[in-house]
């Protein structure tokens, strides 16, 4: 298996932008290529992100998308979902020997879409939850209930999470949703959906984030800091929320896996940060657990210790995660560029005060987080 | 470069309208009947990938979450390819890539399309973008338009033209008739072929594929399981995908730049020289008649602005020189999610020698395509006997 690195990465910002979707995709695929300093057609092989559902009323996603990705006339495909998945696909091409270099792109303009609920609502099966309403956001809100149930986990430590992710979202130039909060803010916000309240559930956003790839050899030539792809792992769940426990994920195996293949044993002391999928302020909490960075039903006790906060043993979302910043489909790849970023050192402002060699990136979709894909990244 | 992949097992539903069965176990089908030809079990497989058309096309968005049961993917990684009309060449390419780069060992591939379910043409209406492409509507008037593109490219006669779309018509569905899983059954004399109703001219009803339901599903293994459980693995040998500008009419159609270069891509992984000689069975992508001609030229079976010629002589007939689409290929049977990757477990099938009715005697090599987009892309995988 050959080693992949990371030789750069590029973002936009996540407000609603006035290019369209084409040449908002283009810019930053220009930029980055520039900042390595290669051609367009020099690349191996592009693999972009997108989809059907969240791509401003156009079906077939890729057809649109290909030239604004620079794929003409390329080795390429299309990740439908999730961009950490064809961060994966994007190093699988070059494990395989068959490319050398890789340009992986998300992109979403969330400004142009229906709500993300209204789209989710038609991850269901049209016989079963369908017509019973589950979407995103109230299969979320029953996996709150059972979480703050079970553990006596309190709605004053989820909202916690806002306020954390929201103030480092201040210092991160790519974050969308830029106000400071406080934990009364939360949980005086609106409802939404019992016991959701609006400013615990991710915005809309519009996003395109492109990370350019290369084999061992080649990302030396490129860079002098390259990030390593150190593990990955990735576990399906159960489709039906009744054929699962809510608070057993397959979180736990998507990590196992990512862990073993980097060789770590003790994530907590290994891992110097990590950027995961929190779509709703209590699934970072759970997130945690099932992460194995504290025990289970332990998730707000976790957060309220400081150990997640920018300054703090573990930053947990240094960038603001995915609260503040919510393009779906490239989120994930967000992530990833958050984490090369920090073990850059060149994050700027939210850039961590400590030396950080190993860095962990997540992504879940889903009802209640049905996919999950953990990736580990290193210098 | 990186492993050795062979395909170890393929299974096919029934094509057709499936009213039978729901979504999810038209996809059980598929999965079941490839893990039997594998002789494997879901505890067996390290990865799952797939894919399938648009979510309008049966109303429900990642679909791959409503069947991760019937995908047997519980606890286990996947990936979700996506690529129009070509999804399935790309999900076998994705497939390949995974166990080629040694992060997986087995790999169960699924394609899918249960077309009765929705409205493939609203669809398909639904990727030109809103405000200059639109109203050009489905894939029919397209490549109705790339048909007359190329016929006055090569000033190709449209009464010789016709004639060999024809003969590709009756050919196909001979195949169709003769292929257990195909989808049209149905025998045609010529005349009924050039008399049948306007599409949209020159393209007539024999001349298009049907709205399909099915799924396919391919099982591959790295070099040393492949010898380890299985007799006879097809061998992956090359695969090539390219893909052109999004708006139709920025460049020429008639020499199709893409299907030329993903074949060359492949031809060159596969060592193959001359294809119309090396290669024994060829299933292209041919939702129609007229872009077969289009693509025995591209895909280097036979000199540009020649392929009438050549089809109306028959090397390109089931009992040819080169065997093209013995199973009916697209014409027959297009659930399009699943089509490009029906196109590979039927090459597979060839030089496994376990084709049934419509095998070619002896095929070793063989070749499959898929197309997709507007007119964009082109994918390639070839497979032979042979390590």
């Amino acid at each position: 298996m050959r080693k992949v690195a990371i030789v750069e990465v590029q973002q936009t910002p996540g407000s609603e932008s006035s290019l369209n979707l084409m040449e908002f995709t283009y810019k930053p695929v220009k930029e980055l290529l520039d900042k390595v300093g290669m051609r367009r057609d020099e690349v191996d092989t592009y693999i972009a992100a997108s989809s059907d559902v969240f791509h401003s009323g156009m079906s077939c996603a890729n057809a649109f998308d290909f030239d604004a990705v620079g794929a003409f006339m390329k080795p390429a495909s299309r990740q439908e979902a999730d961009s950490m998945w064809a961060f994966h696909y994007g190093c699988l091409r070059i494990m395989s020997g068959h490319h050398d270099t890789a340009l992986v792109v998300g992109l979403i303009k969330g400004s142009e879409n229906a709500d993300n609920d209204t789209i989710t609502s038609c991850f269901a099966d049209p016989f079963y939850l369908r017509p019973v309403g589950i979407q995103e956001t109230t299969a979320a809100a029953m996996q709150m209930r059972v979480y703050l149930d079970r553990y006596g986990i309190t709605e004053e430590q989820c909202a916690r999470v806002v306020v954390k992710n929201l103030g480092n979202a201040l210092y991160n130039p790519y974050a969308h949703i830029k106000k400071r909060v406080r934990v009364e803010d939360v949980l005086d916000s609106e409802r939404i959906c019992d016991p959701l309240k609006a400013m615990e559930c991710a915005p809309k956003s519009d996003g395109v984030c492109a990370v350019f790839l290369a084999s061992e050899e080649k990302a030396k030539k490129l860079t002098d800091k390259p990030v390593w792809l150190k593990g990955y792992g990735c576990a399906m769940d159960t489709f039906y929320l009744g054929d699962r426990d809510l608070l057993n994920t397959q979180l736990k195996t998507a990590s196992k896996n990512a862990y073993s293949m980097a060789g770590i044993v003790d994530p907590k002391k290994e891992i110097d940060v990590a950027e995961i999928c929190e779509s709703y302020a209590y699934q970072e909490l759970l997130w945690c657990e099932q992460l194995g960075l504290c025990g289970e039903g332990e998730g707000g006790r976790y957060m309220e210790s400081g150990a997640t906060q920018i300054e703090g043993p573990f930053p947990v979302n240094p960038s603001g995660g995915v609260l503040a910043m919510n393009p779906y489909i490239p989120r994930g790849l967000y992530r990833i560029a958050e984490c090369a970023l920090q073990i850059k050192g060149k994050a700027g402002e939210h850039q961590l005060d400590k030396k950080v060699k190993t860095a962990l990136a997540h992504s879940a979709y889903g009802f209640a987080g049905q996919c999950h894909s953990v990736t580990i990244l290193g210098s | 470069m990186g492993r050795a992949v062979a395909v170890i097992g393929t299974g096919q539903t029934k094509h057709g309208r499936r009213d039978d069965v729901c979504y999810p176990d038209l996809i059980r089908e598929a999965v079941k009947a490839a893990m039997k030809d594998a002789r494997i079990a879901p505890q067996d497989i390290d990865a799952v990938v797939y894919g399938s058309m648009p979510s309008m096309m049966e109303g429900v968005a990642f679909n791959h979450l409503y069947f991760s049961e019937a995908l047997r993917s519980l606890g286990k990684p996947m990936l979700r390819s996506e690529t129009c009309g070509s999804t399935g060449q790309s999900l076998a390419h994705t497939g390949y890539y995974w166990v080629a780069g040694g992060m997986a060992e087995t790999v169960l591939v699924v394609g899918s399309e249960k077309q009765h379910e929705g409205d493939a043409q609203a669809t398909m209406s639904t990727i030109p973008e809103p405000f200059l492409h639109r109203t050009i509507g489905g894939a029919p008037a397209a490549f109705s338009m790339q048909a007359r593109e190329y016929m006055g490219h090569y000033k190709i006669d449209e009464d010789k033209a016709r004639e060999a779309a024809a003969i590709i018509s009756i050919d196909c569905h001979e195949g169709g008739y003769l292929n257990p899983y195909a989808h049209i059954k149905v025998r045609l004399s010529k005349k009924e072929v050039k008399e049948a109703r306007v599409i949209t001219y020159p393209v007539r009803l024999w001349d298009v594929c049907p709205s399909s339901d099915g799924a396919c599903a391919v099982i591959m293994a790295a070099e040393e399981r492949a010898k380890k459980i299985c007799d006879r693995p097809a061998w992956i040998k090359g695969i090539g995908f390219r893909g052109e500008e999004y708006f139709m009419g920025d460049s020429s159609k008639a020499v199709w730049r893409s299907a030329i270069e993903a074949s060359q891509e492949a031809y060159k992984q596969a060592g193959i020289k001359n294809p119309r000689k090396e290669i024994d069975v060829a299933e292209i992508y041919n939702p129609f008649t007229y872009q077969e001609l289009m693509f025995l030229e591209c895909l280097g079976f036979c000199p540009p602005g020649e392929a009438a010629d050549h089809v109306i002589k028959g090397v390109f007939s089931p009992r040819g020189e080169l065997a093209c689409n013995p199973s009916g290929g697209v014409l027959c049977t297009n659930p399009i999610g699943a089509t490009g990757l029906i196109r590979l477990a039927e090459a597979v099938l060839q030089v496994t020698g376990k084709a049934g009715p419509h095998q070619v005697d002896g095929a070793r090599i063989a070749f499959s395509h898929a197309m997709g987009g507007a007119q964009q892309f082109n994918a390639v995988t070839i497979v032979s006997s042979e390590l």
